[in-house]
């Protein structure tokens, strides 16, 4: 018996190898399925799983995107015009791809996922760098980012911050004192009763809150403790009687508020908690230094909660607290809201009682006990300020920063070229600069030997070798652990900075997210549209064959699109409308056979051979049809603009495949459900025996 | 199956294509494509309100002194409006859109297009390259895969007519644009060129289906030329028509539904691809038999 059914699979007779191939097309309808619609299917499965709580978990499928276009993603396509006029013919490939490269780079910065750049060089040797942007927020950012040349600078360590001269001393002296003086005098007019908001608007140096009135809105304490300190007593509506001195400068503040804070979830106020807590770690825990397992510190921990009481709490903790510094504090938390601790903590002790002490809590740190001493609501301030600025050092000398600009910069560099170290093989970078820059870099090189000096492309540093000795005569080798591409690439980049190619913009193509995702939905609607409207009219000319062509036609969506994902062709609007095209012309071939199939019929031939022969005589028109569609995508992929290529390719895969569907697949659903009950039902494919 | 006597009025046929054909011909001449920004170069602006929008004019005189060079701003549906003017500089796109927020707040930057002078330039002529480079690529295929039907008519003679029939196609197609871009505004763009290739490729592809069969039944028809192409016609009448059916079905889903970028190159499809059903009964064919017997008198 089972050598009968090995027999029928390896040596099926004609009516069996039709039915292999039908399963044939199956399995690839169904690898076909799980490509297009991988997330659905595993969305299914989880559904699934959950459902029967785990017991059917079924392998998932990997998820293909689909790849899409500018004018669906929302993005912005650029073309930059490069002036190569100042670099000799030899170098103009390479230059070409330097400033792509930068570009590139600079693109890079914005997190734009898959950024496009590349170089359009035409027939008249003129050169043109295209950028494709998808999803990106801020066009005008990235074209004035791209559009500056490339910077070269060398740089040398800053040192430490250097000190204030005498006269920049007297200064910041002067300066403050101007600065204290008429704090004092808005002060005064504060008090007196002026009005504040029409002070602050006039004197505050808060660009940002002036225009408010000063209003901060509502803070916390631990928000702004300084401000909140110095009204923390004062009524509401009254300016604080002396200012405040901060780090920015001299502060008049005033309470025009004050209330509960309301959580912003719930109706519930937002409180403050005052605690002790006793920590004991456990081994494992990071930083823990006593030895207990886990078990034992719980034990221990339970057995310390039976002993404690509110007064002898804090004596406990200084004997037994594992926290650092515990034996001085008594664990002492001080007041705190929900936010400051580690979630269990938090829940913990927010929902015990006023005055009693927790049972064993569980944290990352440990197993705690928290005694909660007190509970208040928390205090929210309304308050403006008048800000008079002060000067400190830093703003006069400037941030603390590592490098240091020096005179040398990229229009000093002649040339670098990648070069072999004559001892080990090793690949250096060379350096020429041009006269001045030689006497600039033997100074650099002089002051810095030992330290390092650094090499920065577009502010972003690209080398830091340390100076061995002075360099004279302009020649350096900048030699590290390279790799020849390493090196190849560095030569590339400083040249590039020492050749700047002026580029200049001269196409833009922004379309905005919204408007790219309403066209991808409406073009799905027109797609299934599409796909509806030639289905009925199929079924209803041509019956039976008609329904087996709409299969088909199912089957060859399924298998373009998943094509579309796996090439990837990148999707455009003209490019789905080139797929919903080709589901028209996909059914013409199915059209050219039936018609085919038709005439075969009433020619007298039978039901079998008027199959066959309708296909093979259709073929030649099918194939003769289509080519010449293709040429003219072929043609049309020529294009550098994207939109038309993707037209032309998804054009072309479209009638590709239906060619394969329609032969292939409509031949083997018609020759399976062939048999003799159909023959006496002409009338199903709609032909007449004349 | 049909019998129409098709090719006998062949006459006529050919009248009726010559008068569209002259028709779209001083259409062209006359009033020329609207081109759009592709072609001229220039910068177009659509931006959404997300309430009331402000009238034409207040938009107008707020950007008047920008020096964007010739503005026209051109309401969109309801809530959208688009702007287009000559200069193409990202710095005075800024200022203009800087411009635009300070009259009201709630407007969105839809779509941005600018287009260098030189780009449109390159673009023409790129696209006549494509047409060229199309035609010829045709005009061989035919000639080679039709090279052994060369009685009555020479084999070439069946390239040439399809290359007659799609030029027909394209020039009406793009005769009816210029009317439409007279009348309705309508642009001409890259999409437009995509097109007008497509059309002619799938033009073929009709004729070719209509010659095929006339290449079939050659040898063995015993009428003469003109009986057997008129018998090669209504055999494939009905094949034809619901092939651009079939086609034309899909096209009208995406100029319903689709979205108003997609809806010009939808059309033209459309436009294009009915007229090649058309010019593959109509004209192709009758003009094959026309030839041969101009040939034999």
């Amino acid at each position: 018996m089972s050598k009968n059914i090995i027999e029928r699979i390896l040596k099926p007779t004609a009516r069996g190898r039709v039915w292999q191939f039908f399963i044939g097309i199956l399995v690839l309808l169904i690898i076909g399925g799980l490509i297009d619609a991988g997330q659905y299917y595993n969305k299914g499965i989880d559904w699934l799983s959950g459902k029967t709580k785990n017991t059917i978990v079924l392998p998932k499928t990997k998820e293909v995107p689909f790849r899409l276009g500018l004018d669906l993603q929302g993005g912005t396509h650029l073309v930059y015009q490069t002036d190569l006029s100042s670099i000799d013919s030899s170098e103009r490939d390479s230059a070409a791809e330097g400033a792509r490269d930068v570009i590139e780079r600079r693109v890079n910065l914005f997190g734009v996922s898959e950024p496009l750049v590349q170089v359009d060089k035409n027939v008249s040797g003129d050169y043109k760098i295209i950028v494709e942007l998808a999803g990106i927020k801020d066009v005008n950012e990235a074209i004035k980012m791209i559009g500056e040349t490339p910077l070269l600078e060398f740089k040398e360590p800053a040192g430490a911050p250097r000190d204030l001269t005498e006269a920049e001393q007297k200064d910041l002296a002067s300066f403050d004192k101007k600065a204290e003086a008429k704090a004092q005098e808005v002060l005064g007019k504060a008090i007196s009763g002026g009005d504040f908001s029409a002070l602050a608007k006039t004197y505050s140096e808060d660009e940002t809150t002036k225009g408010k009135g000063g209003d901060l809105g509502w803070i916390t304490e631990n928000d702004n403790p300084v401000l909140v300190k110095a009204v923390i007593t004062s009524a509401q509506g009254q300016v604080a009687k002396d200012f405040v001195s901060t780090n920015e400068g001299y502060e008049i503040v005033k309470l025009t508020g004050k209330r509960d804070k309301q959580s912003t979830f719930s109706d519930a106020k937002e409180t403050e908690v005052k605690a002790m807590h006793l920590l004991l770690c456990y081994q494992g825990i990071e930083n823990c230094t006593n030895n207990l397992s886990k078990e034992d510190a719980l034990a221990k921990i339970k057995e310390l909660k039976a002993k404690a009481t509110p007064a002898n709490f804090s004596q406990l903790v200084k004997e037994n607290s594992t926290e650092p510094g515990a034996s001085q504090t008594g664990g002492e938390l001080g007041w705190f809201t929900k936010n400051k601790m580690v979630q269990a903590f938090s829940d913990a002790v927010f929902a015990q009682g006023k005055g009693t002490i927790s049972e064993p809590v569980e944290t990352e740190f440990g197993f705690h006990l928290i005694y909660k001493e007190d509970e208040r609501n928390l205090q929210e301030y309304q308050i403006s300020h008048i800000l008079v600025k002060t000067k400190n050092k830093e703003d006069i000398v400037g941030p603390t920063e590592e490098w240091k600009n020096t005179e040398l910069t990229g229009k000093y560099l002649e040339r670098a070229t990648v070069e072999f170290n004559s001892s080990n093989s090793s690949p250096e970078v060379a350096l020429e600069f041009d006269s001045e820059g030689a006497k600039l870099f033997e100074e650099i090189t002089e002051r810095n030997i030992g330290k390092q000096v650094a090499i920065f492309l577009d502010n972003y540093p690209i080398s830091a070798p340390t100076v061995q000795n002075k360099i004279s005569g302009g020649k350096a080798v900048i030699s590290g652990k390279f790799t020849v591409t390493e090196a190849k690439l560095l030569a590339q980049r400083l040249n590039e900075g020492a050749l700047p190619v002026p580029i200049n913009l001269i196409s833009q193509q922004t379309v905005g997210a919204s408007l790219g995702s309403a066209s991808v939905a409406n073009s799905v609607k027109a797609g299934l549209y599409g796909f509806l409207l030639v289905a009925i009219f199929m079924i209803i000319f041509y019956r039976l064959p008609g329904l087996i062509s709409v299969f088909s036609l199912a089957v060859y969506a399924v298998l373009v699109l998943a094509i579309f994902k796996l090439w990837p062709v990148t999707l455009t609007l003209s490019g789905l409308a080139g797929f919903i095209l080709s589901l028209g012309m996909a059914v013409d071939a199915n059209v050219l056979i039936f018609s085919r199939i038709r005439e075969e019929i009433r020619a007298g031939k039978i039901l079998s051979l008027a199959i066959e022969d309708g296909f093979k005589r259709a073929w030649p028109s099918i194939r003769d049809s289509n080519i010449s569609t293709l040429i003219t995508c072929l043609i049309l992929s020529q294009f550098s603009s994207s939109v038309v290529k993707g037209f032309a390719i998804t054009l072309a895969i479209g009638v590709i495949v239906s060619m394969f569907s329609a032969i292939i697949i409509t031949k083997n659903f018609l020759k399976l459900i062939m048999g003799k009950w159909l023959e006496d039902k002409i009338w199903l494919i709609g032909a007449k025996k004349e | 199956m049909t019998n129409y006597k098709i090719i006998q009025k062949g006459k006529l046929w050919i009248s009726i294509s010559l008068v569209l054909f002259v028709a779209s011909l001083v259409a062209l001449g006359m009033w020329g494509f609207k081109y759009g920004i592709d072609f001229t170069g220039g910068s177009l602006m659509e931006v959404r309100y997300a309430e009331n929008r402000p009238a034409v004019e207040t938009v107008r005189e707020n950007l008047s002194q920008l020096g964007l060079g010739e503005l026209i701003v051109q309401p969109a549906g309801e809530t959208n409006y688009i702007l287009r003017f000559q200069n193409t500089e990202e710095a005075k796109h800024q200022e203009a859109l800087k411009a635009l927020r300070d009259l009201d707040g709630s407007v969105e930057e839809m779509h941005f297009e600018s287009v260098g002078p030189s780009i449109g330039a390159e673009l023409k002529q790129k696209s006549f390259y494509a047409v060229f480079f199309v035609l010829l690529g045709i005009l061989l295929y035919i000639s080679y895969s039709f090279r052994k039907v060369s009685r009555p008519v020479a084999s070439w003679k069946y390239g040439a007519s399809a290359i007659i029939a799609m030029f027909h196609d394209a020039i009406i197609t793009m005769g009816i644009f210029a009317v439409l871009g007279r009348y309705f505004n309508m642009e001409i763009n890259t999409p437009f060129v995509t097109a007008i290739l497509t059309v002619i490729g799938y033009s073929v592809h009709d004729t070719i289906v209509v010659f095929d069969r006339t290449r079939e039944n050659l040898p063995k028809s015993d009428s003469d030329f003109e009986g057997t192409v008129n018998m090669s016609v209504n055999q494939t009448l009905v094949r034809s028509i619901n092939t651009s059916l079939t086609s034309l079905l899909s096209l009208t889903a995406i100029i319903i539904f689709g979205g108003e970028s997609i809806r010009p190159f939808a059309l033209t499809l459309a436009i294009g691809i009915f007229f090649g059903t058309y010019s593959s009964i109509f004209l192709a064919s009758p003009l094959l038999v026309m030839w041969a017997n101009w040939k034999k008198k």
